[in-house]
């Protein structure tokens, strides 16, 4: 079976060497067009490359935060089972249940607070602290972010290790609200780290449990995983389980939705390029059916059946995508490879130093699914165009064919 | 003898109302050697190529081996022209791409034929039909006579039952003319084929076992 695929592949080999100029006239088709999809394809696939590295170079993106949700109708709760199968999710190398609260000072700042097991949150969020020392658990101590910690040195006297007063927001039968005074102590302060945390209060869960009653259930789980990558998977799993994932990872999946969009609609417009190309194969196999009318004929009476007509022209037409195919990829790379050496330079000139970091080492991405969907595509389109041309090729009369 | 193929009162009708065959009767053994007679319109191709299964009749039966012909089950015409039939024409038709060896190979890839085989049995025809030095040549480096004699060799390497002959002296001079029809009658004779051989040459006919006239689409004689 096999063999006989590699004799009708030869014969195949030589028909098209017949014509050689055609062929290449048409391979150079088909390659443009998979040269030119595979081109703007790379150039978004770098543009993605460069907008994630820029958010995972400012961000923290292997912080999941995990929030009450909701799955076909049912709200979920976090209990602390819950809390138990979120860490038995893969990747998740820490976690944190966390109660939220907020407090006030007696200069009316407000305080975000964050119940949390001292050391729990200190692994899940790498927390360090710049003076004094992470509270400890079962007391009344506290640490703060940086910034709020500065502000509250500075503005209201607070003191590391000295009593610090705090309101508790309650509202009474009638709606009204009714602040009631709890006492903590500032322990630490902890290093900035350029997020939302740098103006938290965190306090020891059972603490904040207390002053929060009647309350079922944790606020939030903060979930630390492995590495970027995984992110997403966890996230994905957790929504599995009926909670909300949230982080700045979400910020990468919106620009690759985002530039899923762009590509299709740049691949479309590079599409129409390949369509020219599918064109060019069908006229290029008519034209050779039409030629060869004569050997058809002779083939015909010698014995090939219609299907064997049909696979002498698909045949040619493989070879023809396989070739372009081929020729589209190396296009490909050589494209991408200008525009990395000589068009991100340029570029970079262009916009000025500030943006040396962005376009980090290419411009262009071409990975190799992306070369096996070029060949695959050229391969495919050649099959589709060369079936009308096969259809007719199969369906001449032998007696006429012969006498052409 | 046993009755190879047997036609009776074939009829073709062209769309233009032409009556090219008109209720032809033919009975052939096997190992015969007939030539059809008949001048330039008579019908004769039109004949070879209902029997070789290019063209179908629009009455009466084509039977081979006393089984009826059904033209219109086309793998039945398929398994037809590649089991019982090998074809030469007047044109030679061979592949100009293909060299004499590779012609005489070619209707053997069709029918599944691995490669050493083909090759062997091209080979030996090629030797048959005195071309063993031409294996190599491609048609347009050799004279009609002798691409005629690769058509000869080409239409026997499927070992038909009938070799269909249409005008195969056509286009060669008298002398090669007569080493061609020579070759087919040793042909005939080693190795048992038949030969069903249309010409408008009465010398060249009288050389067959059997002669039957046409004229106008019918059996004279
Ligand atoms: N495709 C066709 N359409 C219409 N008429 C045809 C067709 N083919 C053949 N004919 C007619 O049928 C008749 C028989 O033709 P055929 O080719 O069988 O004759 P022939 O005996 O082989 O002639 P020659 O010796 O010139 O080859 C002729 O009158 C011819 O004009
Ligand atoms: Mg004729």
């Amino acid at each position: 079976m096999s063999a006989m695929l590699l004799d009708h592949l030869t014969l195949a080999i030589r028909r098209l060497k017949t014509r050689k100029v055609r062929v290449l006239l048409t391979v150079l088709g088909i390659a443009i067009g998979i040269a030119a999809v595979l081109g703007t394809v790379s150039l978004g696939e770098g543009i993605r490359m460069q907008a994630v590295e820029t958010i995972r170079a400012s961000s923290d993106l292997t912080l999941i935060e995990a929030t009450p949700g909701n799955l076909d109708g049912t709200s979920y709760l976090i209990t602390p089972s819950s809390v138990e199968h979120i860490r038995s999710v893969p990747y998740v190398t820490a976690s944190s249940a966390i109660l939220k609260d907020s407090y006030a000072s007696q200069h009316q700042t407000y305080l975000p607070v964050i119940g949390a097991d001292d050391e729990e949150i200190s692994k899940v969020l790498d927390l360090r602290v710049e003076t004094g020392r992470m509270y400890t658990s079962g007391s009344a101590e506290a640490v703060l972010g940086a910034d709020l910690g500065e502000y509250l040195r500075r503005y209201e006297g607070m003191q590391i290790g000295s009593p610090f007063p705090v309101m508790v927001r309650e509202y009474d039968d009638e709606g009204r609200p009714r602040d009631r005074e709890i006492a903590i102590t500032p322990v630490g302060i902890l290093s900035p780290r350029d997020d939302r945390y740098d103006s938290a209060l965190i306090l020891d869960r059972e603490l904040v449990a207390a002053e929060k009653s009647g309350q079922q259930g944790f606020d939030a789980v903060l979930i630390r995983t492995g590495d970027h990558l995984e992110v997403a998977e966890v996230a994905g799993d957790l929504r599995e389980l009926g909670f909300s994932a949230g982080g700045a990872f979400e910020q990468i999946e919106a620009v690759n939705r985002f530039m899923d969009v762009v590509i299709l609609i740049f691949a479309i417009f590079a599409g129409v390029s390949l369509v020219v190309g599918g064109l060019m194969i069908a006229n290029t196999m008519m034209i050779s059916v039409y030629e060869q009318t004569r050997e058809i004929g002779i083939s015909m009476a010698l014995g090939a059946a219609e299907g064997d007509v049909m696979r002498m022209v698909l045949l040619e037409c493989l070879l023809l995508g396989i070739m372009g195919g081929v020729a589209g990829i190396a296009a490909s790379l050589a494209f991408s490879s200008v525009l990395n050496v000589v068009g991100r330079p340029l570029l970079l000139s262009r916009l000025g130093g500030e943006f040396s970091g962005l376009f980090g080492d290419s411009l262009s991405v071409i990975t190799p699914p992306m070369l096996i969907a070029g060949l695959g595509i050229a391969i495919v389109l050649s099959l589709l165009s060369g079936i009308y041309p096969a259809y007719r090729a199969a369906r001449l009369d032998p007696i006429e064919a012969m006498r052409s | 003898m046993t009755t190879l193929l047997s036609l009776e009162g074939v009829m073709r009708v062209y769309q233009n109302g032409v009556k090219a065959l008109d209720g032809v009767s033919v009975n052939m053994e096997r190992g015969e050697l007939v030539s059809i007679l008949g001048k330039s319109g008579s019908g004769k191709s039109t004949l070879l190529h209902i029997l070789g299964g290019l063209d179908r009749p629009d009455g009466g039966m084509v039977s081979f081996e006393g089984r009826e012909l059904n033209f219109r089950n086309r793998d039945e015409i398929i398994m037809h022209r590649r089991k019982r039939v090998g074809f030469i024409f007047q044109q030679f038709n061979l592949l100009p791409s293909m060299t004499a060896i590779e012609n005489v190979e070619y209707p053997l890839i069709f029918r599944g034929v691995p490669r050493s085989d083909r090759h062997s049995r091209a080979r030996v025809l090629l030797e048959q039909v005195g071309l063993s030095g031409r294996i190599e040549h491609y048609p347009k480096e050799l004279s009609g006579g002798e691409q005629q004699r690769v058509a000869i060799a080409r239409a026997l390497v499927s070992d038909p039952l009938i070799v269909l002959a249409d005008e195969p002296t056509g286009n060669l001079d008298s002398a090669t003319s007569a080493g061609i029809v020579s070759l087919m009658r040793e042909i005939n004779r080693e190795r048992g084929v038949s030969f069903f051989i249309a010409t408008h040459d009465r010398d060249l006919a009288a050389r067959a076992d059997r002669i039957c006239t046409i004229a106008d689409g019918r059996m004279v004689a």
